[in-house]
């Protein structure tokens, strides 16, 4: 693991990386495996292409400063995406070399010392790819790095057409009210009380519309 | 007067008809499949949720830096999730402004035709037709189609740069999601892989038996998870796809082609989203 510490950028390393571990993947049993590559050379020929400071300044100067600046962070989640990758292979290959050696017993009883080694490097195995996890966290954090305007200009346009929508609502509802009222009053000034009921109803209707249409409630469904 | 009055409603019942035939059924319908798309919440969820999964096969010094690493997930959990409830009120708001019923007025203007044909008569009319008119006024400049599309303008022109940054992060999450999963898959995985071929004693037996029941299980519900972080993306990608197309093409949405382009992005979401609810 300290070799993919060395590996990281320094923009990231602090964020990025969480603290190696105290006990390092044990180098003496991985060495009685065969062909058992080094872990430096693993990282080394799977680590990304990283993009120079320089480079990401001259993209930012023809972008606004929230596009700059979200493209940093989603290049830095790109890298350390790419590292905690890196941390994946390295776990797969030594988890591919325990099965081998396993396998090499075929079917005939394993020594207990034998056991004891392959657990303790399958507890390896588990301690890399707990770090693969702890990377995979860092870069999701990276993603969600200023999109805090984005959300809040999305959530203020929404708004607005919500309002539009209510004011629709309220307009109709204006409406149907004085037509109604209209209907109440005509009712009965010219005596057709029969029709009273129907009119008091639509406007007790749409008065409880309206009601519901008050500026700050959720828009009408 | 009174006749004045219904000539009036009318020409504006008529007008209502001539204008009120707003055809954005098509954008209400990728927005309503846009809001409706699962996926993403629950892999957030079982993301967040992972060091619950992994815990009784950790060592203690693993489960230690996994303990952390749940903090972290646990620490930033709101802020994944919100970025999708702004979406999907988003995508809602756009289809209640798309909608079909909210600008057609007609069965207003009715009652209101309706209440004048009951004071035609009256000796009161002369106030209410006064109250009449201003309600015309407010009708004929709310009413009509374009006061609809154009508000469907906006919001789809203002906010498409947003939805893609929204959509693009919500993207790249689940890519990241779906690269932990397969490493908690072959921590929970791998530890069996190793483990049964070990025990080949006879005492053992029960015991394997056991833990080979419980690997093929849970190489069944890795199988059917690992298919939800395509889908998922999939959708996510036909939403972004389908927005730029309508921002795009904002001019001519009633245009054959892109009404069938955008329909196509409705039946594919549609199918994904059963996809992702049939398992």
């Amino acid at each position: 693991m300290a070799t993919t510490s060395h590996s990281n950028p320094e923009p990231v390393r602090d964020d990025a990386n969480p603290t190696p571990p105290s006990t390092a993947p044990r180098q003496q049993a991985g060495s009685m495996l065969p062909n058992q590559p080094s872990t430096p050379d693993v990282v080394v020929t799977t680590a990304p292409p990283y993009t120079p400071p320089a480079a990401q300044q001259a993209v930012a100067t023809v972008l606004n400063v929230d596009d700059a600046s979200r493209a940093n962070a989603l290049s830095n989640m790109q890298y350390v995406v790419d590292v905690a990758d890196s941390v994946v292979c390295v776990a797969n290959d030594l988890h591919e070399r325990i099965l081998e050696e396993i396998a090499s017993y075929n079917g005939r009883t394993m020594p207990d010392a034998q056991k004891a080694l392959m657990r303790a490097l399958t507890d390896d195995e588990l301690l890399l790819r707990q770090y693969a996890h702890a990377l995979y966290a860092n870069a999701a954090t990276f993603v969600i790095h200023d999109l805090a305007a984005p959300q809040h200009r999305l959530m203020a346009l929404t708004t607005e057409a919500a309002e539009k929508i209510r004011h629709i609502g309220v307009i109709s509802e204006v409406t149907g009210l004085v037509g109604g009222i209209l209907l109440l009053v005509g009712s009965i000034a010219r005596g057709q009380f029969s029709q009273v009921g129907a009119a008091l109803e639509k406007i007790q209707g749409h008065n409880a519309a309206l009601k519901t249409l008050k500026p700050g409630l959720p828009a009408k469904t | 007067m009174a006749r004045r009055v219904l000539v009036l409603v009318g020409l504006l019942v008529a007008g209502c008809a001539s204008t009120g035939q707003v055809s954005l059924g098509e954008v209400r319908e990728f927005a309503d499949a846009s809001a409706k798309l699962g996926g993403y919440a629950e892999l957030s969820r079982r993301y967040r949720d992972t060091y619950e999964r992994e815990l009784p096969y950790l060592s203690p010094q693993a489960e230690r830096v996994a303990r952390d690493t749940d903090a972290r997930r646990r620490a930033v959990f709101d802020d994944f999730v919100a970025i999708q409830k702004t979406l999907v009120l988003y995508m809602q708001t756009l289809s209640l402004l798309a909608g079909d019923g909210r600008y057609d007025l007609s069965g207003r203007i009715d009652d209101l035709a309706g209440g004048l044909n009951a004071m035609t008569d009256s000796g009161l009319k002369q106030r209410h037709v006064a109250a009449y008119a201003g309600m015309t006024r407010l009708l004929t400049r709310v009413i009509t189609s374009r006061y609809q599309n154009r508000s469907v303008d906006t919001m789809v022109r203002d906010g498409n740069a947003d939805v893609q940054t929204l959509i693009d992060a919500m993207i790249v999450l689940t890519r990241i999601y779906e690269k932990a999963n397969e490493n908690e898959q072959k921590t929970v995985l791998g530890v069996f892989n190793a483990e049964i071929p070990m025990a080949n004693r006879n005492a053992d037996r029960m015991l394997v038996t056991l833990a080979k029941v419980h690997l093929q299980n849970k190489t069944a519900e890795y199988k059917l998870i690992d298919r939800r972080y395509k889908l998922a993306q999939q959708g996510l990608t036909k939403v972004a796809l389908g927005h730029q197309k309508m921002r795009d093409n904002m001019d001519q949405l009633s245009s054959a082609e892109t009404r069938h382009i955008l329909a196509g992005y409705v039946s594919d979401l549609n199918l994904i989203r059963s996809a992702l609810s049939g398992e």
